[in-house]
């Protein structure tokens, strides 16, 4: 009855340290919360930044060499997957920081503080691990861990009906996408049989399937993928979400499982279909969706009045910029993708954690509110128009040389006419933005405005964001070549 | 023989799904949903899938869907209080439907399936043991941590609820 049995070897954790220390800060929070009680969760906050900051200098001191699995090939680690831990350590080390002095997260009647340090890490450890499946099993299961942090943290302000309404609204959505996608994965299998990424293509490249299955399976598979990135047709619940979550975990998902989304999307439709990207039209179905997605973001955030929810559709329309990278699965387009990815999570984290901290002293998120901003909190106005010119994409900021990258990919690939949507886009969203500055810069303080106080640890978090805004619009190339490596370890 | 069987589960399973979506008692729908559950869990009896079936019966029938009739039970919904789901809602929610049916319709019936030869069933458990601590052993360790998460967020989520003063409570 013995079929040959491999041991797992253990010593494979050696190559998964971010992603166990993660782990372990997630269950040590939660253990330290309730051995220390207090008014405010130390204990938790303690634990979760200094592991978030372990697993950021673990990643940036030893980069992964070659591929390296993980109890057995399921999980591999390579320099794909150290690109993105090192993404998602400094987003959970700004996270974490922010959070400590948000009302909106630490406010006296919120309950359940320690929890939410320790999802955070819990969710930064599954976005690595995203960003490391290379088997279907992995993709859903890596999806899921990430999908219920987020419900759970969505509707962390139980009392808060706004909330309460954004988790529910995200459950359903994601429950439908999964359920899609596991039918579409489900298809896949059957026509291959095989689980591994690697696998499915090399049965396909064999046996070609037919191009309607193709297809559909595609379309299914994009279900999942495009809710987790938040891509037209399947955004419908990302403006309520971020509008309804505490401010600090909007910022977070904007970035954080967006990233993870796109990592996992790259690898798997990179090796999947990238032999057989001809057969099935793949192009103009990406470019089609990208010109969508760019616009139907940019030109609803312009009617918009509630800062944050203006933020939710220009995060739509910068999926939209991203999706240009995929047009013919080129090292080169998903290089450039990688690296605007990086630079997307500075000055979008950024920009949220401004409308957090303002937030957190004149409790409002309206546009109208933020009249004269520029001189009632001008630090961190300074800061915010960094980001805001840095996310129109105009220089010397780093979404210039973001921007320029993904337009250069499109332009060699052919796709003039993509190229200019997208330009026109930037020029739509140009004017949105700059209705932000223009509030805080051009319109009189009102008589009764509150004065505006900023929580110094806010400062901090925001200038760590607005310093690589600006630092990777002026010396990128080291970076971009962290970025070109990742794919080249492909 | 095993046609007929097969038929059987088969009709068991869509014709009491029908009975899911279509009936205006919530009761009825979830008993419906039983013979639903049971229904696919005979097919998986009749793939081989000795303990799929099983897992099917004893989770989804025994622990699932018993749990789905107490709340339903105890939240005592009137029956005229339901939403009514307006008829222009109806129209191009069956059309999209009929569609997607035609379009998986066609995918299964146009694709040629990575068909493995059929040897005689035989017990399954085992080799699933085995797989899961060897091959498998990443995701299953991995659900662990799916599941205590999934534990601390329904606790998380479901603690007493007092709405802000302050908050707008149309929304």
């Amino acid at each position: 009855m013995f079929v040959n049995i491999t041991i797992p070897n253990w010593s494979d954790f050696a190559h998964f340290v971010p992603e166990a220390i993660m782990f372990g800060a997630f269950l040590l929070a939660l253990m330290g919360d309730v051995i220390v009680r207090g008014r405010k969760p130390v204990v938790p906050f303690l634990i979760t930044l200094l592991g978030a900051l372990a697993a950021l200098y673990y990643s940036f001191a030893s980069p992964p060499v070659g591929d390296a699995g993980v109890l057995g090939s399921l999980v591999m680690i390579d320099s794909f997957a150290g690109f993105f831990r090192i993404v998602f350590s400094f987003v959970a080390v700004v996270t974490i920081l922010f959070s400590w002095s948000s009302e909106e997260i630490m406010g006296s009647t919120r309950e359940h503080k320690g929890e939410y340090y320790a999802l955070i890490a819990l969710m930064t450890g599954g976005m690595m691990v995203m960003a490391e499946a290379r088997d279907l099993v992995m993709l859903f299961m890596s999806m899921e861990l990430v999908a219920l942090t987020s419900y759970v943290m969505a509707g962390y302000m139980r009392n808060s009906l706004r909330s309460t309404e954004a988790s529910l609204k995200y459950v359903i959505f994601g429950a439908v996408s999964s359920g899609i996608m596991l039918f579409g994965m489900s298809l896949l299998f059957g026509m291959t049989g095989q689980m591994t990424f690697v696998g499915i293509r090399d049965a396909l490249v064999a046996n070609p399937v037919n191009d309607l299955s193709m297809l559909v399976v595609l379309i299914m598979i994009m279900a999942g993928f495009g809710y987790k990135i938040a891509m037209v047709p399947f955004h419908f619940w990302c403006p309520d979400v971020y509008e309804g979550a505490p401010t600090p975990v909007s910022a977070f998902f904007s970035v954080g499982p967006k990233a993870a989304g796109f990592a996992l999307m790259i690898r798997f439709f990179f090796t999947v279909f990238q032999p057989i990207v001809d057969t099935i039209d793949w192009p103009l179905m990406i470019a089609i969706l990208s010109a969508v997605t760019m616009t139907y973001g940019n030109i609803v955030a312009v009617k918009q009045t509630n800062v944050k929810r203006l933020l939710a559709y220009s995060s739509i329309a910068h999926v939209g910029y991203l999706l240009m990278g995929f047009l013919l699965l080129t090292p080169g387009g998903l290089q450039a993708i990688l690296f605007y990815l990086l630079v997307y999570a500075v000055m979008n984290l950024g920009a949220f954690m401004f409308v957090s901290a303002i937030n957190n002293s004149i409790k409002s998120e309206e546009l109208s509110d933020y009249a004269g901003l520029g001189f009632r909190a001008p630090w961190a106005s300074v800061m915010m128009f960094i980001f805001l010119v840095s996310l129109v994409g105009l220089p010397p900021a780093a979404g210039f040389i973001g921007k320029l990258y993904l337009f250069t990919e499109v332009l060699r690939e052919g796709w003039y006419w993509l190229a200019i949507v997208g330009v026109l886009n930037s020029v739509i969203s140009l004017f949105y933005y700059m209705q932000i500055a223009r509030a805080m810069y051009f319109e009189k303080v009102p008589e009764d405005a509150p004065a505006v106080k900023i929580a110094p640890l806010h400062y901090v978090t925001m200038a760590l964001l607005a310093v690589p805004t600006l630092i990777l619009g002026l010396y990128w190339s080291e970076f971009k070549a962290i970025a070109d490596q990742a794919i080249a370890g492909f | 023989m095993g046609d007929m069987v097969f038929y059987l589960f088969a009709l068991m399973t869509v014709l009491s799904g029908f009975f899911v979506v279509f009936s205006k008692n919530i009761v009825h729908a979830g008993f419906s949903l039983m013979f639903t559950l049971f229904g696919v869990a005979g097919l998986f009896a009749m793939l081989g899938a000795d303990f799929l079936a099983i897992t099917q019966t004893m989770v989804y029938i025994g622990g699932v869907l018993v749990l789905v009739l107490f709340v339903v039970m105890m939240t005592r919904i009137p029956a005229q209080n339901l939403p009514k789901s307006s008829f222009n809602r109806k129209i191009p929610a069956g059309i999209f439907s009929v569609l997607i049916f035609a379009i998986v319709f066609k995918v299964i019936g146009g694709t040629e399936w990575n068909v493995l030869p059929v040897d005689a069933p035989e017990a399954t458990i085992s080799m699933i043991g085995q797989k899961l601590l060897t091959e498998f052993i990443f995701p299953f360790e991995y659900a662990s941590i799916v599941l205590l998460l999934a534990m601390i967020g329904a606790a998380i989520l479901i603690r007493e609820r007092k709405i802000d003063d302050d908050e707008e409570v149309q929304s």
